[in-house]
């Protein structure tokens, strides 16, 4: 088998990406259902789904650290 | 002299050099963010309220001035009203007064016209009894001598003409006499 | 272009797009252009200063004079202002968030122009994009919620993160734990790390594209045909042009939002 080339950190930032990828698509999706069923309390529901997403793209985040650091 | 530079960077550096932040960037960034700061806070925050306020002053200033010059333009109004109201009842004693004088015309035209009908009838009565009593006169002398012709004729050989004449006169006078 | 062509040094006859040697080629200016005491004026520093001349210049003739009508700019400064004190403030903190707004704003602002850096011809160079300007905000923003939550709630504000009540006994050391790390390192880390690597990898986006672009058009004589591998390059450069603008403003809010959320947090620690 030939050697493999590159940098494994871009795997780590791959397979890191993929829980908070699909985290943010349920956050957001279920954000817009609350809109679209309450739009008068669209606000509350936008503020927190930035929250979720803010809480869910935290791993994200540390995997691009560490991509950074490794 | 960039390629240079660019070169020692590339020696130097790491991934993780992109994620350590760099001193003196560190210290601009903390100076300049304390002058936005005190900036923001000591100077737009105000700024911004007293705009709202002085906007807020002009608006409420505005909605006076309105009300002001409603309150004029009624007044206005009322007093137009008040005029107007005022010319109309001229009007009305006006009219009142005309017809007041002309029933006084009339009632005085009436009046005299009566009068004069009364006058005119009562001459007219007058002058028809003159006319009567003359045409009755005249009536009375034609007849008499009439009469007297005709009694001549028919007594002319039995009695003279003066007691015959006496006889027609008495008997005209019976005549006049008669309720006519 | 010399960074730009440093930065991207290709063969245009033999690659497709145009990648740099090393990214951070691409962020770090560290030569100083001069020194004054132990700070040294490299371009980064320069357009820090440069940024901060900017948001003075736009809150100083959005509201230089009061007036019952105001200029197109001063509406647009003045809906800038009351987004911020009145939407992400008040509307996230409370009615006790209009203390909060300069701090809000200024963050607002000066991570926007920063941001829009990015797009600004002649610069270029998102400030964002060096951790410098993140980190000294998002510690801005931890000291500012930390400090806030120990003299609203004195120590409560401690043991109401690491012994959470409505949390199963079973379980509550963990998510305290969990908690505790979250809210004192993850949360100002992930403030910063997020704005950082957004702008990063906006800007390495654009480089390389409309980099790609640029050499491939620059090059026309050299490699012929080839040339028309930069047409595509340069449409989603533009493309992703937009994009980044979009990016630099949502961003701006989401750190601002954010650091209301988390003061909120302090302020109120039940909700």
């Amino acid at each position: 088998m030939e050697e493999i080339k590159g940098a494994i950190a871009l795997i780590g930032y791959g397979l890191a990406a993929i829980g908070p990828g699909i985290g943010i698509g349920i956050v957001v999706g279920n954000a817009i259902q609350a809109m679209a069923r309450q739009p008068e309390a669209a606000g509350m529901a936008r503020t927190t789904m930035f929250l979720g997403i803010a809480f869910t793209e935290a791993l994200a985040l540390i995997g691009f650290v560490l991509f950074f650091i490794a | 002299m960039i390629q240079i530079l660019a070169q020692e960077v590339v020696e130097e550096s790491s991934g993780i050099d992109l994620l350590l932040p760099d001193t003196s960037e560190l210290i601009a960034g903390f100076i300049a963010f304390s002058i936005i700061f005190v900036f923001v806070w000591k100077w737009v925050i105000p700024a911004a309220d007293k705009a709202l306020t002085a906007r807020q002053e002009a608006i409420t200033g505005q909605l006076t001035q309105a009300e002001t010059a409603k309150q004029e333009a009624e007044s206005l109004l009322d007093d137009y009203k008040k005029q107007l109201a005022q010319a109309k009842s001229e009007a009305n004693t006006i009219v009142e007064d005309a017809r007041q004088a002309a029933d006084v015309l009339r009632s005085n035209l009436v009046g005299q016209a009566e009068e004069d009908a009364v006058s005119i009838r009562g001459k007219a009565r007058a002058d028809a009894g003159a006319e009567m009593d003359r045409a009755a006169a005249q009536i009375k002398d034609e007849v008499a001598t009439l009469s007297l012709e005709l009694a001549q004729m028919v007594v002319a050989g039995s009695v003279d003409e003066s007691v015959q004449r006496t006889l027609v006169d008495r008997y005209i006078d019976d005549l006049g006499n008669l309720p006519s | 272009m010399d960074v730009l062509i440093l930065a991207s040094e290709c063969d245009p006859a033999t690659e497709i797009i145009c990648a740099p040697e090393n990214v951070i080629e691409l962020f770090e200016f560290n030569e100083a252009l001069f020194s004054i005491g132990p700070l040294d004026f490299t371009r980064t520093v320069v357009l820090t200063f440069l940024a901060m001349f900017v948001v003075l210049a736009l809150f100083y003739f959005g509201f230089r004079r009061v007036r019952v009508v105001p200029s197109k700019f001063g509406v647009a400064m003045e809906s800038v202002v009351s987004f911020v004190r009145d939407d992400l403030a008040k509307g996230t903190i409370g009615p006790e968030g209009s203390r909060y707004a300069p701090y809000l704003l200024s963050i607002f602002m000066f991570i926007l122009v920063a941001n829009l850096f990015a797009l600004t011809p002649g610069i270029n160079f998102p400030l964002t994009s060096r951790m410098a300007i993140p980190l000294m905000l998002s510690i801005f923003t931890w000291l500012i919620f930390v400090i806030v939550g120990f003299t609203k709630n004195g120590l409560h504000y401690l043991f109401d993160i690491v012994w959470p009540k409505s949390v199963p006994l079973a379980l509550r050391w963990l998510v305290g734990l969990i908690e505790l790390v979250s809210v004192f390192v993850l949360r100002p880390l992930t403030l910063a790390v997020r704005l950082f690597a957004n702008l990063v990898a906006g800007h390495l986006m654009l480089t390389l594209l409309l980099g790609s672009g640029w050499i491939f058009f620059a090059a026309v004589g050299d490699i012929g045909l080839r040339s028309v591998i930069g047409l595509p390059w340069f449409a989603f450069g533009l493309l992703i042009f937009v994009f980044e603008f979009v990016v630099a403003v949502l961003q701006a809010y989401i750190f601002t939002l954010l650091s209301a959320v988390y003061i909120q947090t302090s302020v109120h620690p039940e909700h």
